[in-house]
């Protein structure tokens, strides 16, 4: 079965976020009331897998070795649609 | 050992953009570096046919997911075994920059509790953000157990320059204290970033250049023969490099960066 | 030839009735292919083909529509234009590569006819030179814009198999307070386009790990709707590797990045005027940056080059594989077999024209002798770079493109390479702008701290430092100079690991002297891109010409345009200094208006040993402070009227043999070791470059006005601190060498002034010996450090 997952990386609560706070600047700039902006980077990932939940893990796996650090990152998972 | 037969591999891939200056200056220091894809160390060529390996600065595989992440999951699926034979008999690993990020993401440093699977550390986006060309001072912290330091005196500044938009050394939050402290026991710290006078920065912009934790610019891993850093020694290599030989009636032969190199050369020739 | 029926054929093809079509049908054809050919052109190509007696296909016709584009055949340069004192055959022959070709110097190897010019460097190495524009892709999207600017320079430098070493990049924005209400639409605000335009050329440069280590940004608001990028690229050739002996039989092969349908029409769109419309319209002419991919298509050429592989390159710009091909066979007089569905794509579904015509990023054509492609294809494979042969030399000067067993395309290459030359007209039609007359101000103090902070003069640092000018390690004299990063006339370079010999890179440009005189403005850029060089210790410098300018359609730009290209000749060829490659942009035209008359001029020149190059910062207290050559009242255009809210009229001149003289005289000074420091005087004027050579080196400075050389009508203060007349430095001398620099210099006016002190600040005592300036170094610093303030 073909699975479309999307991982969201982001920052961990506390750290820094230098492009955030960045753009938070320009944005202001142009007169936005912005108060904060977070960065986060989203992987739409199609693959193969046995189940759901196959998907899921496989996904999971890739977030642990590759796609985020754990020191910094945290991730969130999605199954967005099964074909 | 010779100089002249101290073998130095220095590893390449796409991206990868450091390389012949770093071969420059291993073979200014009279030791036989070459530079090589990754793609012929793992089909033709042998890792553990070389008493060092260097991962140079640049931007591997485009810096794409975070700096160095792809390329050092690549080393460890790839060259996995050989470089844990190489990591066990003690020959030396540099990685410079990229190299650094690679070290981190590869899980060969810091190596607290040997080889790890996961980033230990991390070396985040630059505060201030963005990409930073800029000479800086270094102080050397090491008591003596990194192998590429052992002919700097303890404490001494060096000048050598930075080029990176990640390089914001850090540990997680819930861990900062404890592993600065397994840093300091082990003497895995090897340079913190200073002011001209010596004085730590304490995180301020622009004597620490990218925001690092408690000013962390190298470290070495607990036996003291991987080293990472962000600056680049081979561009301090030659006096010529420095941002203000002008001033000097006489240029300096040489610049900071070349006793890191000495320092590698002389501990391989007692070693092997 | 096979029949283009769409019924018959697999893909999307058409053939385009041009046989019978009269003239409004002609045109109505060349809008709706979007190749902006004019109707003299649409004649030629009908007469072509009424003589072959058949229609041409859409392919065809986008062939010959990129190959006669301004972009990439120039028509305006080589064109004909009626002046008011007659006609000019061809432009750039009568005056570009005029100066070049009467000089003839035995060290030009290849000018303006490869990809890059290419001069001696020595015995062995030469060197391959190219800048480029990027401003209508910079101006729809700034951050692939000029990313793709700076691919595109690095490939011109591979297309003559030289090693890129070193990125230059000159940039023009509008002022970056613009308002935004007074935007039109579809224009963005200087201040994203810098921002984008910024952090384009660093990704590039950075990533491909070759050093940006020259350049300038300049404020004017005619960029506001018409936003300049200037991108260049300076590569190092072994000698005996610049290969050019490609014949009948040999393979074309494309390598490098896949084919997608991303920038087509680029060029074009490049040679059109920016309207509202050009947001949406352009959108397919933005190109995608992938410098990594570069970065191994670079590793893979050099390693054919060393091999001596190839017989032939050439890179993939503007007009994508329709112009390469041609131009390829053209260049080796033979013709083109392509087989188009062997082009790699990114996207299946690509019709056969759009395949021939995309401007898809990081790809090269080389052309292999087949009994070297084996070989060649393993050289990319382990770069992990895609190499496809898609086609191969033939004896007949043809161009034939087969796509799926058809033959879509057959042109004669002599056909293709001789387009109808246009004929326009030149007139000036501008007022003579006036000088204006005003008190001297009090307090110069305050002017000073406002020309220091003010947007053209202040510190680039915040630009410079998101460029990596390090990497590489043979930045010998670095753009920011020192802990302060105060600015460096030109960079200096190390380019080989056994020699001392460096390479010096600078530039000129100046836009408000345009707005007076185009004429003056060239000669002037000229001298500053040449005094920057022999600021540090340049000599024997080649020059590179860019244009910037608005629709040559429209008489009095093109008189304008005139004007700059006879101060070309007229001073290249008086300063000895020849030009070797260019390249123009025409058509910045804006709802806002046109562009300024911009000419970016490029000088690299030579320096036998680094060594003995001089930095603007001073060393000594005690030591003398030279004024060299003579100041005039020349303040229009200046950076002080600006402030004052004039243009003026008494744009700076270049008076030759004076001027040459004064540099020959700085370059036998430097080499002698007399100058500790050295310093051009342009923005701002002599006390600008008597700041910024101050808080560079934290040792401060006392002048006196009066013994300045001067001419004899400047009689004021401010005129003496803040005039740009050119040809002029100002030195830092010690005693012991005070007798013999004055010896050299005698040819040259040029006095000491006053001296470096150790006290931290800039002293300046006017013409009746009075207190002008008394300033501290830190506010000075301060100031001009951050005048430019803005986040990347």
């Amino acid at each position: 079965m073909l699975y479309k997952v999307r991982a969201e990386i982001s920052l961990k609560p506390g750290h820094s976020d230098p492009e955030g706070e960045t753009t938070t600047r320009s944005l202001k700039e142009l007169t936005y009331p912005v108060r904060n902006i977070g960065v986060s980077k989203m992987y739409t990932i199609t693959l193969e897998a046995k189940s759901r939940s196959d998907a899921e893990t496989k996904v999971d796996e890739m977030c642990k070795r590759l796609l985020a650090n754990p020191t910094k990152d945290n991730y969130t998972i999605q199954v967005e649609q099964t074909q | 050992m010779k100089r002249e037969e101290i073998r130095i591999f220095i590893l390449r891939v796409g991206g990868t953009n450091c390389d012949e200056e770093t071969k420059r200056a291993f073979r200014d220091s009279r030791m036989d570096a070459e530079v090589g894809h990754f793609n012929q160390l793992v089909k033709e060529k042998n890792l553990l046919d070389y008493d060092a390996l260097v991962i140079p600065g640049g931007f591997s595989h485009g810096d794409y997911v975070r700096a160095g992440a792809i390329w050092a999951k690549q080393i460890m699926a790839k060259l996995g075994k050989e470089v844990k034979t190489f990591v066990d008999e003690e020959r030396p690993i540099l990685g410079i920059c990229n190299g650094f990020q690679v070290l981190i993401e590869a899980g060969l440093l810091p190596q607290f509790d040997g080889i790890s699977n996961f980033p230990e550390a991390a070396l985040g986006a630059n505060i201030p953000a963005g990409y930073n060309c800029r000479w800086i001072h270094l102080t050397n912290e090491s008591n003596g157990r990194c192998v590429f330091t052992r002919r700097i005196r303890k404490g001494s500044i060096i000048r050598i320059p930075i080029a990176h938009s990640e390089g914001r050394f850090m540990f997680s939050k819930e861990c900062e204290r404890k592993y600065l402290e397994r840093l300091l026991d082990n003497d895995q710290l090897v340079f913190r970033y200073c002011q001209h006078d010596g004085k730590y920065p304490d995180g301020r912009y622009p004597s620490n250049p990218n925001g690092s934790f408690y000013d962390i610019a190298g470290i070495c891993d607990p036996s003291g023969t991987i080293l990472g850093l962000m600056p680049h020694p081979e561009r301090a290599y030659y006096g010529w490099q420095l941002p203000d030989w002008t001033k000097n009636d006489k240029i300096p032969a040489f610049g900071d960066g070349r006793i890191i190199f000495e320092s590698v050369a002389e501990y391989l020739t007692k070693k092997f | 030839m096979n029949l283009f029926n769409h019924q018959i054929t697999p893909f999307e093809i058409y053939e385009i009735r041009v046989q019978d079509a009269e003239n409004k049908k002609l045109l109505k054809i060349s809008r709706k292919l979007g190749i902006g050919l004019n109707l003299e052109e649409m004649k030629a190509i009908k007469e072509y083909f009424q003589k072959k007696g058949r229609n041409p296909t859409d392919i065809e016709l986008q062939t010959i529509g990129q190959t006669w584009s301004e972009h990439c055949f120039h028509r305006t340069f080589k064109g004909s234009i009626i002046t008011e004192s007659g006609e000019i055959h061809s432009l750039f022959k009568t005056y570009i590569a005029k100066a070049t070709k009467e000089l003839n110097p035995s060290w030009c190897i290849s000018t303006f006819e490869d990809n890059a010019g290419i001069i001696e460097f020595n015995n062995n190495y030469a060197i391959a030179a190219k800048v480029e524009t990027h401003n209508h892709p910079s101006a729809i999207e700034p951050f692939g814009g000029a990313a793709t600017g700076v691919g595109g320079a690095i490939r011109d430098i591979l297309g003559v198999w030289a090693d890129p070493i070193v990125c230059t990049d000159v940039l023009g924005f509008g002022p970056l307070n613009y308002d935004y209400d007074k935007l039109p639409q579809g224009i963005k605000h200087p201040k994203y386009l810098f921002k984008g335009v910024v952090s384009g050329i660093g990704c590039y440069g950075n990533n491909m790990g070759i050093p940006t280590v020259n350049g300038a940004i300049i404020f004017d608001e005619s960029y506001v709707g018409n936003v300049v990028v200037y991108c260049g690229c300076i590569g190092l050739l072994p000698k005996d590797k610049f290969v050019r002996n490609a014949k009948p039989g040999d393979i074309i092969l494309l390598a490098g990045g896949r084919t997608g349908r991303d920038g087509i029409h680029g060029v074009t769109f490049a040679s059109a005027e920016l309207t509202e419309e050009s947001e949406e319209v352009s959108r397919p002419a933005v190109q995608i940056a992938n410098p990594i991919e570069e970065e191994k298509l670079k590793r893979a050429i050099i390693e054919v080059r060393d091999r001596k592989l190839g017989s032939g390159i050439t890179d993939l710009g503007g007009g994508g594989l329709s112009s390469a091909i041609g131009e390829m066979a053209h260049r080796f007089s033979c013709g083109a077999h392509v087989d188009l569905e062997k082009v790699p794509l990114k996207r299946k579904g690509l019709a056969p024209w759009e395949i021939y015509v995309s401007e898809s990023q990081e790809r090269m054509l080389l052309l292999i002798p087949e009994k070297n492609l084996e070989q060649v294809l393993d050289v990319f494979r382990e770069e992990d770079v895609e190499a496809t042969p898609i086609g191969k030399l033939i004896e007949d000067k043809l161009l034939k493109i087969h796509y799926q067993n058809y033959q879509v395309a057959e042109l004669d290459t002599s056909f293709l390479f001789n387009p109808p030359r246009i004929e326009r007209s030149a007139k000036w039609s501008r007022e003579i702008s006036k000088d204006h007359s005003f008190p001297e101000p009090r307090n110069l103090s305050s002017y000073l701290l406002k020309l220091v902070s003010s947007l053209n003069i202040a510190s680039r640092e915040k630009v410079v430092r998101t460029y990596d000018h390090e990497v590489k390690g043979n930045t010998v004299l670095k753009p920011l100079h020192g802990e302060s990063g105060g600015p460096n006339d030109a960079a200096v370079l190390k380019p080989l690991v056994n020699s001392w010999k460096g390479l010096v890179i600078s530039c000129g440009i100046n836009p408000r002297y345009g707005k007076i005189d185009p004429y003056w403005m060239a000669a002037s850029v000229i001298d500053e891109a040449i005094r920057n060089n022999t600021a540090v210790g340049g000599r024997r410098i080649a020059l590179l010409d860019n244009f910037v300018w608005g629709s040559p359609a429209k008489p009095d730009r093109l008189e304008s345009l005139v004007k700059a290209c006879k101060a070309c000749y007229d001073f290249a060829k008086r300063f000895d200094t020849p030009f070797i490659s260019g390249k123009d942009s025409l058509y910045n035209e804006s709802p806002l208006g046109p562009v300024t008359p911009t000419l970016l001029v490029t000088a690299i020149g030579l320096i036998p040993d680094v060594r003995k190059a001089v930095s603007l910062d001073l060393k000594l207290p005690g030591n003398l402070i030279y004024a060299v050559g003579p100041t005039f009242a020349e303040l229009g255009g200046s950076e002080y009227y600006r402030l004052k809210g004039f243009v003026g009229s008494s744009v700076p001149k270049v008076r030759i043999p004076q001027a040459e003289l004064t540099m020959s005289a700085m370059v036998k000074a430097i080499d002698c070791g007399y100058l500790r420091a050295s310093h051009d005087i342009s923005d701002g004027g002599l006390a600008v470059a008597a700041a910024e050579m101050a808080f560079t080196s934290n040792l401060g400075m006392e002048l006196h006005l009066k013994n300045v050389p001067r001419a004899k009508d400047v009689n004021r203060n401010d005129f003496l601190l803040f005039s740009e007349s050119n040809s002029r430095f100002l030195v830092e001398v010690p005693r012991h060498h005070a007798t013999e620099f004055e010896s050299l210099t005698k040819d040259a006016p040029c006095t000491a002034i006053g001296k470096v002190t150790k006290e931290q600040r800039l002293r300046v005592y006017g013409l009746k010996d009075e207190s002008v300036l008394d300033m501290d170094l830190g506010e000075l610093f301060f100031a001009w450090k951050h005048g430019l303030e803005i986040e990347i």
